[in-house]
């Protein structure tokens, strides 16, 4: 499942933007690749990623994953709620299983990402 | 590149690189899971799970699952020659084996190598059927032609030593004779009802319950020709490994689920296929048996499948030495896994008083427990004894922060996560 409106990177992390902060995740595809969740390592709010850097890894019980950063920027929240509820990335993986948010460097970066249709047709080429 | 000269006796191969092909029930799997699911294993696409490994695994301790293993070798041994000649391949003594009976047993090369650990069914006097490994089976059958063809070492201190040579054939290939089979195992609980529904025959259903474990039938289930074992890898105390025609394959396999839908019978993965394993403390060829410990049938825990006092068996000298100076083995240990808590991967180092003494081989999440099979320290391995683990890092930036990337046996860390070694085994 691919939800309009948002923007996807290669790596599967999907990014909604509001203003200069943005909120990012792991998408249908990502999720469903990894199977049953049960630990998230978050990162730390306050912390600076590059694009494309580690900022958060995803475990189940078979297979783990890096998440990288979508766009550069400033860690200014985490969802806290998947210390202790991993699940909640299978479940609903673009709304109560976000991972962070970000205040980004220059919201221009986002426009390097694919747009819903762009990553739909990536999906196609795996 | 450098390169090793390979020891006395030691059997060298190296596997064709191939594509993977789908199993003859490849068109049952992809209408029953997404594609994206399929997964390259042993030079075949296979199932890693249909609905959710957690759902699969508890199907098979609730009511039972159904697993494709039509991907295993299968390799008919014949003739006078067959039980002097697997006696000679195998180390368990294949003159006790019954007709029809099953016998576990290990391959080994003169070296004392472990190439597979295998089950041999003695469906006659003269007539074996031998089910190895799916990863292996390539191997195997070279090294058989080896031994055919006398160009494998098979002792030595004996060059001269000859095998004796029975007729081999490959079951899994129609090409090969009428009598073909594939794997298909059914595990748990529900199994006997399950396969009584697919007979109008009244004792059929007796002989299943009077079935022991390692003992074999044959039967027909919807005129199908169909080899039933009370053998399989998941620790179910009922549970059967079904062979038939490769052609019969998909229409058992869909009988199965059609007849077992009501009594809780799923379809199941490699993840389930693992996670029932691990949790029952078997072994996996490459993981606790062989693999890059070289790990010997006695420290896997099963020192009782290696005949030492038979004449011979290829193997034989190096087996005696180790059965005297093993001083690692294989234990089953128990650690929390309640949500939040980070899985424990193969590799992590166990610790005892904050000393490394093994590590992980594999791992498995079962309800609020992860079940790990670790190379360990005899002297720790008793039940009952509190061990820790440490996670080795995942990442650069967890070795940014200090996490360790190695640990070697005796050197100090903290335990990021405490349990306990629990039963070698455990039946379900």
């Amino acid at each position: 499942m691919v939800v309009d409106g948002l923007r996807y990177t290669k790596d599967h992390e999907w990014v909604k933007a509001e203003g200069d902060v943005v909120t990012m995740g792991i998408t249908d595809h990502a999720q469903e690749q990894l199977g049953e969740l049960v630990f998230v390592e978050l990162p730390d709010a306050g912390n600076e990623y590059a694009a494309r850097k580690e900022m958060a890894v995803v475990e189940s019980s078979k297979a783990a994953g890096d998440v990288y950063c979508p766009v550069a920027g400033t860690v200014t929240e985490v969802n806290d709620a998947l210390n202790t509820q991993p699940e909640l990335i299978n479940e609903d993986c673009y709304k109560a299983g976000w991972i962070c948010k970000i205040q980004v460097a220059d919201a221009k970066a986002l426009d390097d990402l694919m747009d819903a249709k762009q990553y739909q047709e990536y999906l196609e080429t795996l | 590149m450098q390169g090793r000269t390979p020891s006395p006796g030691r059997f060298v191969f190296e596997s064709p690189e191939a594509e993977p092909i789908g199993s003859v029930l490849y068109e049952e799997h992809v209408r029953l899971t997404s594609k994206s699911r399929m997964s390259p294993f042993a030079g075949y696409l296979m199932p890693l799970w249909y609905s959710s490994i957690t759902a699969e695994h508890r199907a098979v301790r609730e009511g039972a699952g159904l697993f494709d293993c039509t991907h295993m070798g299968v390799l008919e041994v014949s003739g006078d020659a067959a039980e002097p000649f697997l006696n000679a391949v195998a180390t368990n003594n294949v003159a006790r084996l019954k007709v029809g009976r099953a016998q576990y047993s290990y391959i080994l090369d003169a070296a004392g190598n472990v190439l597979d650990d295998i089950i041999i069914y003695r469906r006659g006097e003269t007539d074996f059927m031998v089910v190895v490994n799916a990863a292996n089976e390539p191997k195997i059958k070279a090294y058989f032609d080896g031994l055919l063809a006398g160009q494998v070492v098979i002792d030595t201190a004996d060059p001269n030593r000859k095998m004796e040579t029975p007729t081999i054939r490959d079951m899994r290939d129609p090409a090969s004779g009428a009598d073909c089979r594939v794997d298909i195992a059914l595990q748990g609980p529900a199994s006997i009802e399950v396969l009584a529904g697919l007979s109008d025959d009244a004792s059929f259903v007796e002989r299943l319950r009077e079935l022991k474990g390692f003992g074999l039938l044959n039967e027909s289930l919807q005129d199908m020709d169909c080899l039933i074992c009370r053998t399989g890898y998941t620790g179910a105390v009922i549970g059967f490994e079904l062979f038939v025609h490769p052609s019969d394959a998909p229409r058992l396999w869909s009988a199965v689920l059609e007849v077992g839908a009501p009594l809780g019978v799923l379809p199941c993965g490699l993840g389930a296929r693992d996670s029932l394993r691990i949790e029952a403390g078997l072994p996996l060829y490459g993981h606790e048996l062989a693999g890059s410990f070289g790990i010997s049938p006695f420290e896997a825990g099963y020192g009782w499948a290696v005949k030492l006092d038979k004449d011979f068996f290829i193997g034989q000298a190096e087996m005696a030495r180790v059965a005297q100076s093993y001083d690692m083995q294989v234990a089953r240990l128990a650690l929390p896994a309640t949500k939040g808590i980070r899985p424990v991967r193969p590799g992590d180092p166990i610790l005892i008083g904050g000393v490394c003494v093994g590590w992980i081989l594999s791992s498995a999440k079962v309800d609020e427990t992860q079940y790990a099979l670790a190379y360990i320290d005899r002297d720790g391995a008793q039940e009952g004894n509190e061990v820790g683990a440490y996670y080795l890092a995942r990442s650069p930036s967890q070795v940014q922060q200090g996490r360790q990337e190695h640990l070697d046996k005796g050197q100090q860390a903290e335990a990021d996560l405490t349990g306990t070694v629990v039963g070698r085994y455990e039946k379900f």
